[in-house]
C-alpha cells in the first residue's frame, strides 16, 4: 500500500462546511437539556450581540438595506433563493426552506426543537439598540421555511 | 439562521457561555457529548476502513473548511498525520477584532477525536504548542 500525501492551500477550496449546522444544533440541544430553554435564547442573544455588532452598526447607519444585503448573501451562499421586499420602514425576507435545516434533515442530524431561535432570537438581537425591530412571522420546523419581518419601531 | 461560515465564532461563544454556567467541566461535558452524538461518521468510517477512515473523514471536512494543510496516510505503517499550516477555525477567530476566542478553544479537537479513536485501539497525539498561531499537528497510529 503506497503512502498517500496531499497538500491543500486555503485558496484551493471555498469555505462552506454545512455539517457545522448539525454541530450547532447539538449544542442547542445540550444547552436546553442541561440549563433550560431560556439558556438557549440567552446564549444566542449574547452571541448575536457580540458577533453581529458590526452588522447592527450598519443597520443603525444605513437602515434596512444593510440587513437585506446580509440575509440575501447569507442564504445565497448556502444555496437558497431568498425573496426580499424592502421599503424605508419594512423589510421582509422569505425563504422556502432553511439551508441549515435541509442539510441536517438530509444527513439525519438531530434538529434541535429550538433551532428556530437561531432566526428569531438572533434577528431580534441584531436589531437591539437600533430604530428597528424583528419578528418571525412564520416558521416551519420541518423545512425551516420562514417569513422574517424587520420594521421601524413605532415612536 | 446562523450561516455555517459564522459557526466557528458561535462555537467559541458557546464554550464561553457554558464555562460561565458550569465551569470548565460544563465545557468538557459538552465536548464529550458532541463527540458521542455527532462524530458517528468518523467512528463509522474508521470501523469500516481502519486507519484509512481518518483519511476519508478529514479529506472531506478539511477541504470543505478550506484549510491549509498537509495530510499523510501510510497504511502499511498504520500512521495517519495532519500538519495544519493554518487552521481555518482558529485562523478565523484570531482575525476577528471584535470578539475574543474562548481561552481553551483548540482543546476541543483533542477531546472530540481522542474520545472516538482511543477506544477503537488507536493512539492519538496532538501538538498544540503553536495553536495560538493557528498551527497544530495530529498523528493517529495503530499500535503494531
Amino acid at each position: 500500500m503506497a503512502k498517500q500525501v496531499i497538500t491543500r492551500r486555503a485558496s484551493d477550496n471555498a469555505y462552506l462546511h454545512k455539517d457545522f449546522h448539525g454541530a450547532l444544533s447539538v449544542g442547542l440541544e445540550y444547552l436546553e437539556e442541561h440549563y433550560g430553554e431560556e439558556a438557549v435564547r440567552e446564549y444566542l442573544h449574547r452571541f448575536a450581540r457580540a458577533f453581529y455588532a458590526p452588522l447592527t452598526g450598519r443597520l443603525q447607519q444605513v437602515g434596512l438595506a444593510a440587513l437585506e444585503e446580509h440575509f440575501a448573501a447569507m442564504y445565497r451562499a448556502e444555496g437558497a433563493q431568498p425573496r426580499t421586499a424592502r421599503t424605508a420602514d419594512d423589510l421582509f425576507v422569505e425563504v422556502d426552506a432553511c439551508p441549515a435545516v435541509v442539510h441536517m434533515r438530509r444527513h439525519n442530524y438531530p434538529v434541535s426543537r429550538l433551532f428556530y431561535e437561531t432566526t428569531r432570537t438572533v434577528n431580534e438581537a441584531i436589531c437591539e439598540g437600533t430604530a428597528f425591530a424583528a419578528e418571525l412571522l412564520d416558521y416551519d420546523d420541518e423545512t425551516g421555511r420562514s417569513i422574517q419581518h424587520f420594521y421601524r419601531r413605532p415612536l | 439562521m446562523i450561516s455555517c461560515t459564522d459557526f466557528i465564532p458561535a462555537y467559541s461563544e458557546l464554550f464561553k457561555f457554558l464555562e460561565e454556567q458550569g465551569g470548565k467541566e460544563a465545557v468538557e461535558g459538552f465536548w464529550n457529548h458532541l463527540s458521542d452524538r455527532f462524530l458517528t461518521n468518523l467512528r463509522d468510517l474508521v470501523a469500516e476502513h481502519g486507519i484509512r477512515g481518518c483519511w476519508l473523514y478529514w479529506n472531506h471536512t478539511l477541504n470543505e473548511e478550506a484549510a491549509d494543510f498537509t495530510m499523510e496516510l501510510d497504511e502499511e505503517a498504520g500512521v495517519f498525520r495532519i500538519e495544519m499550516h493554518h487552521c481555518p477555525s482558529m485562523g478565523r477567530l484570531i482575525q476577528l477584532d471584535h470578539i475574543e476566542p474562548y481561552h481553551d478553544y483548540c482543546r476541543h479537537c483533542d477531546v472530540l477525536y481522542r474520545r472516538v479513536l482511543e477506544p477503537m485501539g488507536y493512539k492519538y497525539e496532538v501538538d498544540m504548542s503553536e495553536c495560538h498561531e493557528a498551527r497544530c499537528s495530529l498523528t493517529v497510529s495503530r499500535p503494531g
